[in-house]
């Protein structure tokens, strides 16, 4: 298989044509070197800075979404835990004020939309934040992996995935949720029916499960 | 971009309208075994049975998971327990399951410590992307949900468990509506439900293509916000026992200064989930870096029988290309609303929502008689037919809602609202696990389980959206029960431990690897304890870590 060279936190690694750095460090033996979770690109743990071999690009990426290209510079860039603030009914952009005093403090330069790994537009949601769509901030959220990278890079200490996980969380623990309108099942029914599958042999209860996974009725 | 399967994806092309208006193809239960039996990798015979243990002699589990039962454990013999923590609740795994223990514990007086090996949240519950069951719909009820799942578990479902899982599907999405979870609905405010493989109605609510993510991020909020303490980077290597048959702490390795921590605890539930890194028969897998069967270890030490742990999930829609994303999910709710499987000659051979190892074996089948389509970096695969989906739907819809899917394969010029991609069954899920009853309970005094580590719920095969529903759900009940009934207090010692090292002796060929593994073999990390690290060792590590760890280069600098 074709082999590359990369270089990580300095060290040079052999990597293969084709997998994420992830994987080309697992393989040279160097796992320890980026702090790793998921593999798939949702846990945001494993979020690096890179440089690619002619030393212009340079930007944010997760570890294990990132393949590999010969002589490209990766960095580790661990983001820790930000404290977070409890989510609050009937959310408005007052109450997120309160919450995230920083939210002003944005200066549109718009360093969290290019960190984004995600690739949500975050600077043009905080905007939003401050006018108050936040049904628009909470489905722009709707992708964010918590990585933290646009906190990171935000030289305001504006905190954009946190406010936007407390506006997720404030709109969707406000609606009472519709749970539908079900066949009213009588308790009575309903034990008959959990008898009719629970008792007799494996043979009997696969076989009663067969039946009345067709229409949801006992048939005699 | 696929230039090099040009002239399958041409046959594909040319079968496509014809196929758009046919019907699946279906198959019989009796030929349906058949299958699993020829081609499913349960089935293979690369299993044997445990030497030493409560499963000794009695059935077959990969030979994988086997080697590490009888492995030694990574505690230096010697080591003497010492309290360093003491709490009333121990909660080992940062997951779904850990988090939902976590939370229903909160308010009921009592310390409680969440150990996870990785960050919190960093699980193969975040990584669910096609959603939740909950017998919500018109004809729905917990009865029918129960039927689907113990039809699709081939009857080894643990009836009871299972009762209890399909009961509590309405309060579960209520609780998680109340935490903030935010799930699709539709536009009366009811929840959207879509149909799974095996389900007979639509019933499981999704957020997108990133439901673990949405359940994950909520409860991982809610936990810091909470009153349990979390310990970041906390492997668990060893049970402790009070030499009386409780289970009674933990020793955990801190992963940031290498030193061992012994907890002592009132009450441990063991929410450390799944295996699938073991990546049984070199299969690729789904499953996040910790993945390595640490649960079952730490369990089966103390005298817990595993079920059903012969039986593991090889997800049929794994990535089979490009090569960065081999092994990842495709979610199967794509599927459900449309997109076919379909073999190198543009033939539909499978129903595509059949049950997940059904399916997995016919693909399977598929490859190995040469129907499958060869990738440039070695692998083979069958065609998922995701251009259906908004031939169907209309335009836009697969953009709309599954942005997962599309934002991964974008990077690779793939886009699969366009073009079809390539799949291969993926190794996805641990059907069996540690033996427990209605209430998360072990069968080791003081020690409860829940989620992926525990058997018995899902039988031989799990549907799609009952794990996110079993975390939710089973996490819950074991803190309930640990509420209920906490066991006093009572020493700390390596009683059980030594008894096992005793057995090991007359065991063999040796295992030459310590288990609990922690990681990957592949990434040969391995457990590196401070007192045992040369002191200059360490150092040199520490620092060169923090050098690049706190002054990366400025991103945007041009």
């Amino acid at each position: 298989m074709e082999t590359i060279k990369i270089k990580v936190a300095g060290e040079l690694i052999q990597a293969r044509v084709g997998e994420t750095v992830v994987h080309s460090l697992w393989n040279a033996g160097k796992a320890e070197l980026i702090k790793t979770g998921c593999v798939g690109g949702v846990c945001g743990a494993c979020t690096i800075t890179v440089r690619s071999p002619e030393g212009k690009m340079i930007g944010t990426d997760l570890a294990c979404m990132c393949p590999v290209e010969d002589g490209m510079e990766v960095f580790p860039c661990p983001v820790d835990l930000a404290l977070t603030v409890a989510p609050e009914p009937n959310p408005t952009e007052e109450k997120l004020r309160k919450a995230y005093p920083k939210l002003d403090k944005c200066t549109k330069c718009g360093s969290c939309t290019s960190a984004c790994p995600m690739s949500i537009p975050v600077m043009d949601s905080v905007l939003r934040m401050r006018s108050g769509q936040l049904d628009k901030v909470a489905d722009d959220f709707t992708t964010c992996i918590h990585c933290g990278l646009c906190r990171f890079v935000c030289e305001d200490g504006v905190q954009p995935h946190m406010m936007g996980m407390w506006v997720r969380r404030s709109i969707g623990s406000s609606v009472e949720k519709d749970m539908g309108k079900k066949l009213d099942h009588n308790l009575l029914q309903a034990e008959l029916e959990w008898k009719y599958l629970l008792e007799g042999s494996p043979v009997d209860r696969m076989n009663h499960a067969r039946q009345f996974r067709k229409n949801g009725k006992i048939e005699l | 971009m696929i230039d090099w399967a040009k002239d399958s994806l041409y046959k594909l092309e040319a079968t496509r309208e014809e196929r758009f208006r046919s019907k699946p193809p279906e198959i019989g239960a009796d030929d349906a075994q058949k299958l699993l039996h020829q081609y499913h990798p349960d089935y293979l015979g690369r299993q044997r049975n445990v030497r030493l243990g409560p499963n000794a002699d009695n059935g077959e589990i990969p030979h994988e998971l086997a080697d590490l039962l009888e492995s030694d454990s990574q505690l230096p013999v010697g080591f003497k327990p010492s309290v360093d923590i003491e709490t009333d609740v121990l909660i080992l795994g940062g997951g779904g399951a850990g988090a939902s223990a976590a939370l229903a514990l909160e308010g009921a007086g009592l310390s409680v410590h969440l150990a996870t090996k990785l960050q919190l949240g960093d699980s193969n519950t975040v990584m669910a992307e096609g959603g939740i069951q909950a017998s919500l719909g018109a004809n729905d009820s917990p009865r029918r949900h129960f039927s689907d799942a113990y039809v699709g578990g081939h009857g080894n479902n643990d009836p009871d468990l299972l009762r209890v899982l399909c009961e509590n599907s309405e309060n579960t999405i209520r609780w998680l509506g109340q935490l903030g979870c935010i799930l699709d609905s539709n536009e009366d405010g009811t929840f959207q439900l879509r149909p799974g493989g095996g389900t007979s109605l639509p019933r499981v609510l999704a957020c997108k293509d990133y439901t673990g993510l949405e359940i994950m991020r909520v409860l991982k909020d809610a936990v810091l916000l909470s009153s349990t303490q979390t310990l970041h980077n906390h492997a668990a290597i060893e049970l402790l026992d009070d030499g009386e048959g409780q289970v009674t702490g933990a020793v955990l390795w801190n992963r940031n200064e290498g030193n061992l921590v012994s907890v002592s605890a009132r009450a441990i539930i063991i929410a450390t989930g799944g295996s699938g890194q073991l990546r049984f028969q070199n299969f690729p897998t789904s499953n996040h870096i910790g993945a390595v069967g640490d649960g079952l270890v730490l369990a089966y030490r103390q005298g817990c029988k595993l079920v059903n742990s012969d039986s593991h999930q090889y997800h049929p829609s794994g990535t089979a290309y490009p090569e960065a994303l081999a092994g990842q999910l495709v979610t199967e709710s794509i599927r459900s609303i449309g997109a076919q499987v379909v073999n190198a000659e543009g033939s539909r051979f499978v129903h595509e929502m059949t049950v997940r190892d059904v399916l997995a074996a016919a693909i399977i089948r598929e490859v190995s008689e040469k129907r499958g389509v060869q990738t440039p970096t070695h692998r083979a695969g069958v065609w998922l037919d995701t251009p259906l989906v908004d031939l169907q739907k209309g335009e836009g819809f697969l953009r709309k809602k599954f942005p997962g899917i599309i934002h991964r394969f974008k990077r690779y010029n793939i886009d699969p609202a366009k073009q079809p991609i390539l799949i291969y069954p993926t190794l996805h899920y641990q059907n069996g696990g540690i033996k427990i009853d209605k209430d998360g309970r072990t069968e080791a005094e003081g020690l409860w389980a829940a989620g992926e580590v525990t058997g018995g719920i899902h039988g031989t095969n799990r549907l799609m959206g009952n794990s996110l529903l079993d975390i939710t759900v089973f996490g819950r009940r074991a803190a309930m029960s640990v509420q209920k009934s906490l066991p006093q207090r009572r020493p700390v010692t390596l009683t059980r431990l030594n008894k096992f090292r005793e057995g090991l002796k007359n065991v063999f060929p040796r295992q030459s690897v310590l288990s609990p593994q922690l990681f990957p073999a592949l990434t040969g990390m391995k457990v590196v304890l401070a007192e045992k690290k040369p002191k200059e060792h360490l150092n040199q590590h520490l620092e060169s870590i923090s050098q690049v760890s706190f002054e990366p280069p400025d991103p945007f600098a041009k």
